[in-house]
């Protein structure tokens, strides 16, 4: 039956997540900017919440991932600071991947240390899923892996990795030799350092700087069998794609909605002829504009999120989280850009933070 | 919870208007458009259809599910409909928009006495009178008055643009009791059929849905009884107003919905062009191109559609729905002129088959959906105000 609202424990949570990311990320996206990475420190108050560990409680974990809610937390830190929340996202997919395609000992060994504790908050995961030749659609990925023995050769190129360097697990997309679309993908731990692949830290970037990044190339890199998530091919891999395109999308919406608030308060408080400039319509009519278009979109987001909780056909849900994905970032670029406009000559100041956010946007893609 | 899913009566109504649509509606489609006119036969097939059977079911497993959902039942049925012929679909009997003003403004005895009929096995229509020559969005100008002459109230005034307006029963009809007032001298008023001083104007030709019926409404010294001014729910000053917001609040995601279901035909049928008619040598260029304009407006129709059943969910939990229902139409009335251009644009190479001869039809039927019930530009106001409760946006 049709709703619209979340729970009350996802109602919870989501105020978890929000008092937290305004109250923490937002005000320190700048510095995380220039420092290229997320500050410990920050990391470890985020983990002590228990919104960057969901995992299995038989892996210390606060309860197996449910896309809806993390959809929510997604937003929220996205709405805090798009750069930090991929920072934090894209290191929990790492583990995450594992979790869903893994086997039993592959979870053993790379989860528990996220949950640690003490030293959990200094855990970095990976998760290549972009190339050179695409963006973040399941149909893009043309790294591949063929089987001689018991050795997979890895071939390809990944690009934008968030914590590429340094990493464990690293988790790397590929391709049976010869498949397409969603069937044949593969995901394969690499270790840090291997013969045939190369890795090249991402510098200079155009926005997300607070997301450490780093780019692969592979050349013939031989990995053991035991290295693959599970088994070739099997659905676990596609659901960890999936659904880091759901929480990609999530961020975008909460980008979209920081850009809109902003964009919002300074409408009010600027006057111009005398009345906030809210009033004249050529303002008020953008700001309805990004309003509803964020709207729309988060209401896709959403339900690419349930039909992947619900897991349903996997083909149904990968079509709705690559559509997500594809409208939420077109919103997120549209109204950071807009939220420039609003703000005029002052938008186009570091003073404020909507050039970075349009910058973080475009880095999207 | 947050839930896509459909309920099984939800379902079951979408089911059923679905096999309306394309049995009673499609067939005829082309004809009533070129003539004007609808055959009896509809009317009395709509009225078997609507008011027992399947429908009939379906709305009572509908009252027996947890929620009311009457709201979400019914924009979830309109697209449908409007997928078959929203023209058609306007012209189904029934009380139509003159239902949500009675249901929020009038006393338990005046919803018997005005709805009560329409559950006779006859034909009846039910219409609403808001815009005039001189006001639409901008109800405060209104210029038709009722003043109190003893027991009776007297109309006068012109209403124009009135969907059913010439074979309805009883027309809801807004007019001020005092100008200096403004938008609170606005009242409701039930008007039916035959009362001396109420008659048809000229009923108009127009671009698009020319089945449906738009007339002319003129009032000189309508004399009604006292009882037929609906106050009562509220007895409050803004009653009146309220009453005609509050049913653009109702009727918003009802228009989106049949806009998405003209946008979703307009769709399907393109794609369904590209598969049986794309013409021999086509470019493989321009058909990936046209393949991936078609994806992005598939996204679109989803976004649109989730956009009116949040709208009408809210409304069924009677949580203030304002500003998502102006967000529902506005989305949905910019989606389908992008549809139903893309689809006049994509199929022009082709031969005039009955599939573009319809699309044609709904590019002609489409423009309104961005102009009544408040045009692109007063949902954005809407929009924008409920953004900014504290800045006056003039």
């Amino acid at each position: 039956m049709l709703n619209f609202a979340p729970t009350e424990e996802q109602e919870e949570i989501r105020n978890l997540a929000h008092s937290v990311a305004s109250e923490q990320l937002r005000p320190r996206a700048r510095d995380a900017e220039k420092r290229g990475d997320i500050a410990p420190e920050l990391m470890q108050t985020l983990a002590q919440t228990g919104l960057t560990t969901p995992f299995p409680e038989a892996f210390g974990g606060s309860g197996a991932i449910e896309a809806i809610s993390c959809t929510l937390i997604a937003e929220e830190l996205g709405f805090g600071d798009g750069g930090l929340a991929l920072n934090v996202i894209g290191s929990l997919m790492g583990p995450l991947a594992v979790a869903l395609a893994g086997n039993e000992s592959q979870q053993q060994r790379y989860i528990p240390p996220f949950c640690d504790e003490r030293q959990g908050y200094l855990q970095r995961g990976s998760f290549a899923f972009a190339e050179r030749t695409g963006g973040y659609t399941l149909a893009e990925i043309n790294t591949t892996i063929q089987w001689r023995g018991e050795h997979g050769f890895i071939n390809g190129t990944k690009r934008s990795v968030i914590h590429g360097t340094g990493s464990n697990p690293s988790v790397v997309l590929a391709r049976q030799e010869g498949t397409a679309g969603a069937e044949g993908l593969c995901a394969v731990i690499v270790p840090a350092e291997l013969e045939g692949m190369s890795i090249k830290r991402d510098a200079l970037k155009l926005g997300l700087s607070a997301a450490p990044s780093a780019s692969f190339v592979f050349e013939n890199a031989a990995v053991p069998g035991t290295q693959v998530l599970g088994k070739p091919g099997n659905s676990g891999v596609i659901r960890a794609a999936t659904l880091y395109q759901i929480l990609r999308a999530a961020v975008a919406c909460g980008m979209a909605r920081a850009a809109l608030e902003y964009a919002k308060d300074y409408a009010k408080d600027r006057y111009a002829f005398g009345r906030p400039i809210a009033s004249y319509q050529g303002i008020a009519f953008m700001i309805a504009e990004m309003a509803m278009k964020l709207d729309a979109a988060r209401l896709l987001v959403w339900k690419a999120a349930q039909s992947w909780d619900k897991g349903d056909e996997c083909a149904d849900y990968t079509r709705e989280a690559e559509s997500a994905q594809y409208q939420a970032i077109k919103i997120a670029k549209s109204a950071t850009i807009d939220a420039i406009q609003v703000l005029g000559g002052a938008g186009f100041l570091q003073d404020h933070p909507a050039e970075m956010w349009a910058r973080d946007a475009a880095e999207m893609e | 919870m947050i839930d896509f899913t459909l309920s099984k009566s939800q379902q079951a109504a979408r089911e059923y208007a679905h096999q309306v649509a394309l049995e009673e509606m499609r067939p005829i489609s082309l004809q009533c458009d070129q003539t004007e006119e609808i055959p009896e036969a509809f009317f009395w097939n709509m009225q078997k259809r609507f008011w027992a059977g399947a429908a009939g079911q379906a709305r009572q497993q509908a009252e027996r599910e947890d929620e009311k959902q009457g709201n979400v039942l019914s924009v979830i049925s309109q697209e449908e409909m409007a997928w078959g012929d929203a023209a058609l679909s306007t012209a189904i009997p029934g009380p139509g928009l003159a239902a949500p003003p009675i249901l929020s403004q009038g006393t338990p005895e005046q919803q018997m006495r005005f709805l009560g009929p329409y559950m006779d096995g006859k034909l009846h229509w039910g219409a609403l009178a808001l815009t005039e020559p001189g006001i639409g969005s901008d109800v405060a100008g209104m210029s038709t008055t009722a003043v109190l002459d003893g027991d009776e109230w007297v109309i006068n005034g012109h209403k124009h643009y009135i969907t059913n307006g010439a074979r309805a029963d009883l027309v809801v009809t807004f007019a001020t009791i005092d100008k200096s007032l403004g938008r609170e001298g606005i009242r409701p008023f039930v008007v039916p059929k035959g009362t001396p001083g109420f008659n048809v104007g000229r009923i108009e030709q127009k671009m698009g849905l020319r089945a449906s019926q738009t007339a002319e409404l003129i009032f000189e010294n309508c004399r009604l009884p006292k009882e037929n001014l609906l106050s009562g729910r509220e007895q409050s000053k803004k009653a009146g107003f309220k009453a005609a917001m509050g049913t653009l609040d109702a009727t918003r995601p009802m228009v989106g919905a049949l806009a998405v279901g003209i946008a979703r035909a307009a769709y399907e049928a393109t794609c369904e062009w590209i598969q049986e008619e794309l013409p021999e040598g086509y470019p493989a260029q321009k058909r990936r191109e046209i393949e991936a304009e078609l994806e992005e407006i598939g996204q679109e129709l989803e976004m649109a559609r989730f956009l009116v059943w949040r709208a009408a969910w809210m409304l069924d939990r009677r949580t203030p729905n304002s500003k998502e229902a102006s967000m529902c139409k506005a989305y949905a009335g910019g989606l389908i002129m992008k549809a139903t251009a893309a689809a006049v644009r994509i199929t022009a190479p082709g031969e005039n088959s009955e599939r573009r001869l319809l699309i044609h039809k709904w590019f002609r039927d489409a423009k309104v959906f961005d102009i009544f019930e408040g045009t692109a530009q007063i949902q954005r106001l809407v929009i924008a105000r409920r953004l900014f409760p504290e800045v006056d946006i003039p």
